[in-house]
C-alpha cells in the first residue's frame, strides 16, 4: 500500500499540533463554541447525543494491520472498546472525549492514519473498490488514483470551503462496489480501443432528500487528464453552486438544474481554460504513487487446492462460508475473503477492538498484510491462499467474524440513527437486528439469495436507503418511530432509486413486513432472479399488496 | 414539568442543571414547574460556554412514578443507546432507568421546547 514519505508525515503532525493548540484555546475560552465547531468539524470531531464522535478516513478502504491494531487501541483506551465502520469507508468512534482528541490524532498521525476531511464542506474520504489489487475484474488498480486525489484534494486551497460536501467514488471494475453513481463524482475506469485507460465520468448524483442517479458528463477522460477536469467541475460547482439553502447546496442540484449537457459544456469550456501542465499530475509523481501499489507478490499455485476442497467437503459450515464469504481471486490459488460485521444482534458495522486485532492477525499471518473497508460495513481479506482458507475461517469464527451472509438478507447496512447521531429521527440498528433475527435461519436467507436491505434513521440517508432493494427511512411521526418502506434500489452498477411501498410502519411491524415482501418475491421470482429482478419485473403492485393488504 | 440539559465541554457527556450546577443524571436535575425560573437557569447555563454547549430545557411527563423526558431523542440522551445496554448512564439500572425505559411521550419536535426562535 502506499507509504507516507517524510511530508506526508510531517504534515500529520503539524495538522495534529495545530487542533491541539485549537482545542487548548476552546477550553480556555479563547475561542467560542460558534469559532470551534467548523476546526473540530474539519478534523472529523462532532458532537453527538453522548459523547463527541471522531470519524477516522480509511483512504479507499485500505488498511494495514499495524493501523488496525491502533485502531483497536484507539477503540479500547479512549472509547468503549469497539469501533463503527460507516458507509464511506471511514470508522467512527462514538464516545471521545474533547480533551483526548489532539491525543487521538498523534496516535493517529504515528501511523499515517488521519481525520482530516471527514467533516466540512469539503472533498471527502474518495471511496474505492474493495477489492482493488484482487479481482481479476478489474482493468487497472483503483487505489492509484484515490490516493491521486487524496493528495490532490487534501487542503486544497480552492476547494475547502464548497457549496456543500463534496464525495468522490472511484472503481475499476464492471460490478460496483463502491455506489458510484449516486456520488457527487463517480468515476468508472474504462479501456479506450487502442488500450489506453480513461474514466467515464458521472456528475450529481447522490442521496439524501433529493436522490439522484448521476448522469454521464463525459464518456472517456484520459487518466493523465484526470486531476485538471476535477479541477474544471469542482470549479463549476464553487462558482454556481447555491449557497443560500443547505438543502439545494449539493452538485446534484445544480446538475439537475442546468441539465447533464449544459453542466457538461461549462466544465469543458472551465477544462480548456486550465493550464494542464499545472494542473495535471506530473509523471514522475504518479510512477512514485503506483509504484507504491505494486509491491504485493503472488506465489504461483496450482488453481485448485487440495486442502480447501477437502475441508469443504467435510465440513458444511465452511462450505456455506465459502458460497458466500469466498470471492474468486485473480491469482491462481488464491481467494477474497469478506468478513462480516452483521452477526446476529450484531450492531451493523460495529467491529470489538479484539475483533479488529484478530483480522489484522489474519492480514498480516495469512493475507499479505492488507485489510479492506466495504461502503456495505464490511471488511475483506483480499489475498489469502485457498490453501489457508479453512484456518482463516476458524479463526474467524472463534471471533464471532465468519457469519456466512455477504449480500444477503442480514447483511444489512445501517446508519448509527437516534441511538446516538444527533440528527436522526429515529433509530436504524434495533430494525436491523430484527429483520436479523427474522431471517436468522442460514438456509432460509440463502434461499432467499442477494437481497441488500438499508436502514437509514432520517433523511440525509447515511443508510443509502433510496438504494436499498428494499430501503427502510426511519420518520418521527407524533414522538413514534415509523419507518417507510421503498423498493427496487440499487446501488450498484445497475443504480435506481427505490420507490415509496405506502404508508409508514410502526417500529414492530417493520420485520413482518419485510417477511412479506420476501414472501411475494419468493411466490412470483423466475429462474434465477434477484429480489430486485423481480421486483423490476413486476413492479410495486404485487408487493404492496403482500405487506398493506394484511395489514388492517 | 421541565428540566435543563446540555453536553459538557470537556467530554461531551449529557449534563442536566440543578440549582447552578451541572449533574450527570436526569434523576438528579432540578425540576421546574414554571418557566419563568427555566429561563433564567437556561440564561445561566448559556452563560457559561467553556464548561456546556448547547443549553436547552426538555419536557418531562410522569413515568412509573418518576419525571421522564417526552420526546424519545432525550430519553436515549438520559438513558444511553438501545443496543447497547451497559453504555452510557442506563448502566447502573435500577427502578429510574426502567421507568425511563417504559415512558412514551408526544415528538421529538415538541420534546425540545425552544427549537424555533420567536421574535
Amino acid at each position: 500500500m502506499y507509504q507516507y514519505d517524510l511530508i506526508d508525515k510531517e504534515f500529520l503532525a503539524d495538522r495534529s499540533a495545530e487542533f491541539r493548540g485549537q482545542v487548548a484555546r476552546r477550553l480556555s475560552g479563547e475561542l467560542t463554541e460558534d469559532q470551534f465547531k467548523p476546526l473540530r468539524l474539519m478534523n472529523g470531531l462532532y458532537l453527538q447525543l453522548h459523547a463527541y464522535m471522531l470519524r477516522v478516513a480509511i483512504p479507499y478502504g485500505s488498511l494495514n494491520p499495524t493501523q488496525a491494531r491502533r485502531l483497536a487501541e484507539i477503540a479500547r483506551d479512549y472509547d468503549k472498546g469497539y469501533g463503527h465502520f460507516t458507509t464511506r469507508q471511514n470508522i467512527q468512534f462514538n464516545w471521545i472525549k474533547l480533551k483526548d482528541a489532539p491525543e487521538i490524532l498523534d496516535k493517529l498521525a504515528e501511523v499515517d492514519l488521519h481525520a482530516i476531511q471527514t467533516s466540512g464542506n469539503c472533498i471527502r474520504n474518495t471511496t474505492s473498490d474493495p477489492y482493488a489489487g484482487a479481482t481479476a475484474e478489474e482493468i487497472d488498480d483503483p487505489r492509484v488514483w484515490a490516493e491521486v486525489i487524496r493528495q490532490w484534494s487534501t487542503l486544497h486551497p480552492e476547494f475547502s470551503y464548497l457549496p456543500r460536501k463534496f464525495k468522490i467514488a472511484i472503481t475499476a471494475s464492471a460490478k460496483d462496489r463502491t455506489a458510484a453513481k449516486v456520488h457527487d463524482i463517480g468515476l468508472l475506469m474504462r479501456q479506450g480501443r487502442d488500450g489506453q485507460l480513461g474514466f467515464e465520468v458521472i456528475v450529481g448524483g447522490g442521496q439524501g432528500r433529493t436522490p439522484y442517479v448521476g448522469p454521464t458528463i463525459k464518456q472517456f477522460l484520459p487518466t493523465d487528464r484526470l486531476l485538471s477536469y476535477l479541477e474544471a467541475v469542482l470549479r463549476v460547482y464553487n462558482r454556481h453552486g447555491r449557497r443560500d439553502n443547505i438543502y439545494k447546496a449539493r452538485i446534484k442540484i445544480l446538475v439537475a438544474a442546468l441539465g447533464a449537457e449544459e453542466f457538461a459544456r461549462q466544465v469543458e469550456e472551465e477544462w480548456e481554460k486550465i493550464d494542464a501542465e499545472r494542473a495535471d499530475l506530473p509523471a514522475a509523481e504518479y510512477a512514485r504513487i503506483r509504484a507504491a501499489f505494486a509491491t504485493t507478490t503472488f506465489e504461483t499455485l496450482p488453481a485448485r487446492s487440495d486442502a480447501f476442497e477437502i475441508a469443504k467437503a467435510k465440513d458444511s459450515a465452511f462450505a456455506r462460508f465459502v458460497r458466500n464469504n469466498v470471492r474468486a481471486h485473480k491469482q491462481p490459488g488464491y481467494a477474497i475473503v469478506e468478513v462480516s460485521l452483521k452477526a446476529a444482534d450484531q450492531t451493523p458495522g460495529d467491529a470489538s477492538a479484539h475483533q479488529l486485532e484478530v483480522v489484522a492477525d489474519l492480514a498480516e499471518r495469512y493475507g499479505q498484510n492488507d485489510l479492506r473497508v466495504t461502503h456495505v460495513q464490511n471488511l475483506v481479506l483480499p489475498h489469502i491462499k485457498q490453501d489457508d482458507l479453512p484456518t482463516v475461517f476458524a479463526v474467524l469464527e472463534a471471533a464471532g467474524l465468519a457469519t456466512p451472509n455477504i449480500d444477503l438478507i442480514s447483511d444489512i447496512i445501517a446508519c448509527p440513527g437516534l441511538d446516538y447521531c444527533a440528527l436522526a429521527n429515529a433509530r436504524a440498528i434495533p430494525i436491523a437486528q430484527d429483520i436479523a433475527r427474522q431471517f436468522a435461519d442460514p438456509d432460509r436467507a440463502e434461499n432467499v439469495g442477494e437481497l441488500k436491505i438499508k436502514i437509514s434513521g432520517c433523511i440525509n440517508a447515511c443508510g443509502h436507503h433510496h438504494v436499498a432493494h428494499i430501503g427502510i427511512l426511519g420518520v418521527d411521526k407524533k414522538g413514534e418511530e415509523f419507518y417507510q418502506l421503498s423498493l427496487g434500489g440499487s446501488g450498484a452498477e445497475d443504480a435506481s432509486i427505490g420507490k415509496i411501498l405506502g404508508p409508514a410502519l410502526p417500529a414492530d411491524k417493520v420485520a413482518t413486513a419485510v417477511d412479506q415482501l420476501v414472501g411475494a418475491y419468493l411466490n412470483t421470482r423466475a429462474d434465477g432472479e434477484r429480489f430486485l429482478d423481480t421486483y423490476r419485473r413486476v413492479g410495486l403492485e404485487p408487493f404492496k399488496e403482500a405487506v398493506y393488504a394484511q395489514a388492517d | 414539568m421541565k428540566a435543563i440539559t446540555a453536553n459538557r465541554l470537556l467530554d461531551g457527556e449529557v449534563v442536566f442543571w440543578k440549582a447552578g450546577q451541572w449533574v450527570d443524571h436526569l434523576w438528579d436535575a432540578e425540576l421546574f414547574d414554571s418557566d419563568e425560573p427555566v429561563e433564567t437557569a437556561v440564561a445561566t447555563g448559556k452563560g457559561q460556554p467553556k464548561v456546556v454547549v448547547d443549553v436547552y430545557p426538555i419536557d418531562l411527563v410522569e413515568s412509573e412514578g418518576h419525571w421522564a423526558p417526552v420526546s424519545y431523542r432525550e430519553r436515549i440522551r438520559a438513558l444511553g443507546p438501545t443496543n447497547e445496554p451497559t453504555h452510557g448512564k442506563q448502566a447502573e439500572g435500577g427502578d429510574v432507568v426502567e421507568a425511563l425505559r417504559h415512558a412514551s411521550g408526544a415528538a421529538r419536535s415538541t420534546g425540545r421546547v425552544d427549537l424555533i426562535r420567536r421574535k
